[in-house]
C-alpha cells in the first residue's frame, strides 16, 4: 500500500462517525483531566487505557492521542485562570496567562491559548505528516544492533528529565530498569526476581506503574492540600474577542515556535515541557519590548502555547516510526499500544495504516474541537475546578484501581498499585524525578532484548554494535545527547 | 555519619542494590548463551551501587521549597495513613463483597473522612458512580468486575 492509500485510510478512519465521536471524546476528557491541578497527559492517558479495552486498536489510539493533546491544552487553561498548572508543559504559559486574566482579560488569554494551540497543533501535523514516514522507512532495515542504539538513544532523555540532581534521576532509571527485570526472561526461561510468586511471572504491568507513580502518588498531594480550594472559576472572564492588531502579534510567534516546538518534540527528553520554555525566552530575547513579559504580554503567551502543543506532535515522530518514547508520555503512550496489542515502530506505517494514518488524520480534527471546544465551554468546563478535593480524591484513586484491575483481574496488581503509590510519593518528596523511571521501565526491557538479540547474532562479540553505520552513528549521538545536559550543568554551576 | 538526607537515601539504596545484587548471582546460568539472564540484572546492581555511593557522598543542596515538601504535618499524616488504610481495606474485600458495594462504600467514606460535608450529594455520588462504571464495564466492554455478593 502506497503511502496516499495510507494517507486516504487514515482519513476515512478520523472521518469516520465513529472516529470524529472517539476524538471528541478524547479531547473533551483530556482537557477535563488536564485541568485538573498536577493530573497531566501522563496520568489521562493511564487513566484512560482500561476504557479502550475491547475497542478498535485504530479509534483507541484515537481517541488517546485526543486524551494527550487535550491534556496540554487542559493544562493551559487552569495555568491562565488560576495560575496552578496542571502539567509542567504549561508552566511557561502562566507567566503571561495569568497576568492578563488578573488585568480582566482572562477571556481574551484563553482565546489566545486556543488559537495559538490550534496553529501549533496544526502545523506539526503537516510536519508529523511528513518526517513520520520518512523515518519509517529508514528504520525498516534496522537489525537488533541498530534498535538498541536507538533505545539507548531514548534512554539518553533521562539526562535532560533530571529536575536538578543527574544522580537521582539516574537512580530512578536503574531503579526503573530494575522492576522491568522481574518476571520470566523471554529467552532462556529464567524466572528473575520472583520471590516464587506466580503473581510476578509476567513482570508487573505498566498501568501498575504508570497509574501508582503519577495518579496515586498525586492523590498523596491532593490529601494533604485537600481543603486548599482550586478557586472561583464562574467568575466573570472578559470578552473572547481578539482585535486586528492582536492577531499580528500573535502571527510571528506562531509560525516560529510551531516549527521550534516539533523539532523540540521529536529530540528525546525534551518534549513540551522544554519546548514551551525555549519558545518563551526566545520570543523574549527577539521581542523588542522584553520589559513587558511576564506582565500579560500576548507574544509571551502565543508562544509557549504554540510550542507545546507542536511539541506533543513531535513527539509522535519517534513513537509511530521508530517505537521509541523519548519522554514519560509517549513511554505510557507506547503502553497504551501496547496493551492494544500493537507495537509502535517502523513496521506500524504498512501493517497497520489504519492506525499509523488514523491517529495523524485525526489530529487535523482533534485540533479543531479543541479550538471549538474550548473558545465557547471553556467557563463551563473550568467548572470541574469546583469539585470538591475530597470527591476528587476518591474518585482518581477508584479510577486508578478499576483500571489495573481490568487488565490483570488480579487483587495481587492492586496491592502493587498502592505499593508503587508509596514509592511514587516518596520519591516526590525527595526529589526523584519520576519520568526516568518510566521511560526506563518501558525502554529497559526492549532494549535488554535487543542488545541480548544482537549478542547471539554476534556470538558474543561486542564488535557488532560498530559494525553497522547506522547503529554506531546512534550510539555516538546517545552519547552526545546524555553528556551535553549533564556538561550544560556543570558548566552553569561552575558560573554560578 | 548519618547526617543529611542523601546519606540516608544512599545507605538504603546502598543495601537495597547489594541485596539486587546477591539475588542476581543466584540465578541459573546456562551453557552456549553468550548473554545470559542474569548479565543485565549483574551490571545494574553494580551501576545502582556505585551511584548510591555517588549520592551518599553528595551534599545536600535542596532548595527550601523541596525541604518545605518533606515536613508533613501531623494531621496529614493521619490523613494519608487513614486513606491507605481504607485503600488496603477497599482491596481486601473487593473480590468477595463485590465491586459495587465496595466502590460505594469507599468513595462515600474516603470522602467523608477527608471532610466533605454535604452527605446527600456525597450519598448520590457515591451509588452512581460505581454504577454507572459497573455498567460500562460489563455490559458495554464485557469485561467482568467482582459482582460479590449482589446477584447481578
Amino acid at each position: 500500500m502506497g503511502a496516499i492509500d495510507g494517507i486516504l485510510t487514515g482519513f476515512e478512519v478520523a472521518f469516520s462517525w465513529q472516529g470524529i465521536m472517539f476524538v471528541l471524546l478524547g479531547v473533551f476528557v483530556g482537557t477535563f483531566i488536564g485541568m485538573l491541578p498536577g493530573l497531566g497527559p501522563i496520568s489521562a492517558i493511564a487513566i484512560m487505557i482500561p476504557i479502550t479495552y475491547g475497542m478498535d486498536p485504530s479509534l483507541a489510539l484515537v481517541m488517546m492521542a485526543g486524551v494527550y493533546y487535550g491534556a496540554v491544552f487542559g493544562g493551559s487553561t487552569s495555568s491562565i485562570l488560576l495560575n496552578a498548572p496542571g502539567i509542567s508543559g504549561t508552566v511557561a504559559s502562566s507567566f503571561d496567562g495569568y497576568p492578563m486574566a488578573q488585568q480582566g482579560k482572562a477571556g481574551k488569554a484563553l482565546a489566545i491559548a486556543a488559537i495559538s494551540s490550534f496553529a501549533g497543533g496544526t502545523i506539526s501535523v503537516i510536519l508529523l505528516m511528513i518526517f513520520a514516514p520518512m523515518l519509517a522507512s529508514v528504520a525498516v532495515s534496522f537489525g537488533p544492533p541498530a534498535y538498541f542504539a536507538l533505545m539507548l538513544l531514548g534512554l539518553t532523555a533521562i539526562s535532560s528529565l533530571s529536575e536538578g540532581s543527574t544522580i537521582k534521576a539516574l537512580i530512578s532509571a536503574v531503579v526503573g530498569f530494575m522492576i522491568a527485570t522481574i518476571g520470566i526472561d523471554p529467552q532462556t526461561g529464567t524466572a528473575r526476581f520472583t520471590f516464587d510468586s506466580a503473581n510476578l511471572l509476567d513482570g508487573i504491568d505498566f498501568l501498575v506503574i504508570a497509574l501508582g507513580l503519577f495518579a496515586i502518588a498525586e492523590v498523596c498531594y491532593l490529601v494533604m492540600n485537600r481543603h486548599k480550594s482550586m478557586g472561583g472559576s464562574g467568575k466573570d472572564i472578559g470578552s473572547l474577542k481578539i482585535t486586528k492588531d492582536d492577531a499580528k502579534e500573535m502571527s510571528g510567534p506562531i509560525g516560529r515556535h510551531s516549527i521550534l516546538g516539533f523539532i523540540l518534540g521529536i529530540l528525546p527528553g525534551a518534549g513540551a515541557t522544554i519546548a514551551s520554555f525555549i519558545s518563551y525566552i526566545t520570543e523574549k530575547r527577539m521581542s523588542k519590548n522584553p520589559e513587558e513579559f511576564g506582565k500579560g504580554s500576548i507574544k509571551g503567551l502565543a508562544a509557549p502555547e504554540t510550542s507545546n502543543n507542536a511539541a506533543t506532535s513531535g513527539a509522535f515522530v519517534p513513537l509511530l516510526s521508530l517505537g521509541i518514547p523519548g519522554s514519560g508520555t509517549t513511554a505510557v503512550m507506547l503502553g497504551a499500544f501496547l496493551v492494544l496489542g500493537l507495537q509502535p515502530g517502523p513496521m506500524l506505517m504498512g501493517d497497520r495504516p489504519e492506525v499509523f494514518w488514523g491517529i495523524i488524520a485525526s489530529m487535523y480534527i482533534g485540533n479543531v474541537f479543541l479550538l471549538i471546544l474550548n473558545l465557547p465551554l471553556i467557563p463551563y468546563i473550568a467548572r470541574i475546578l469546583t469539585i470538591p478535593r475530597p470527591m476528587l480524591i476518591s474518585l482518581v484513586l477508584m479510577f486508578s484501581l478499576i483500571g489495573v484491575y481490568a487488565i490483570s483481574f488480579s487483587v495481587f496488581d492492586l496491592y502493587l498499585l498502592v505499593a508503587f503509590g508509596v514509592l511514587g510519593y516518596l520519591m516526590r518528596m525527595f526529589a526523584f524525578p519520576a519520568p526516568p523511571f518510566i521511560l526506563a521501565f518501558i525502554l529497559g526491557g526492549m532494549m535488554e532484548q535487543s542488545f541480548r538479540q544482537s549478542m547471539t547474532i554476534s556470538n558474543g562479540q561486542l564488535s557488532i554494535f560498530f559494525e553497522s553505520n547506522i547503529a554506531l552513528s546512534l550510539i555516538a549521538l546517545s552519547v552526545l545527547s546524555f553528556a551535553f545536559p549533564i556538561v550544560k550543568n556543570l558548566r552553569g554551576k561552575k558560573k554560578a | 555519619m548519618l547526617k543529611g538526607v542523601n546519606r540516608k537515601i544512599g545507605l538504603i539504596l546502598f543495601l537495597l542494590s547489594a541485596g539486587y545484587l546477591y539475588m542476581s548471582f543466584q540465578l541459573p546460568t546456562y551453557p552456549y548463551i553468550p548473554v545470559d539472564a542474569d548479565a543485565v540484572p549483574k551490571a545494574l546492581g553494580w551501576v545502582l551501587l556505585v551511584l548510591s555511593i555517588a549520592l551518599f557522598f553528595t551534599k545536600d543542596n535542596d532548595t527550601e521549597e523541596q525541604k518545605a515538601k518533606r515536613h508533613i504535618p501531623k494531621k496529614d499524616v493521619m490523613a494519608l495513613l487513614g486513606v491507605l488504610g481504607l485503600l488496603i481495606i477497599y482491596i481486601f474485600l473487593f473480590e468477595i463483597v463485590g465491586f459495587i458495594l465496595m466502590t460505594t462504600l469507599f468513595v462515600f467514606f474516603c470522602s467523608w473522612f477527608l471532610g466533605y460535608k454535604k452527605h446527600w450529594v456525597n450519598a448520590i455520588v457515591s451509588i452512581v458512580f460505581p454504577v454507572f462504571l459497573y455498567s460500562i464495564f460489563v455490559f458495554l466492554l464485557q469485561i467482568n468486575l467482582p459482582q460479590g455478593i449482589l446477584p447481578i
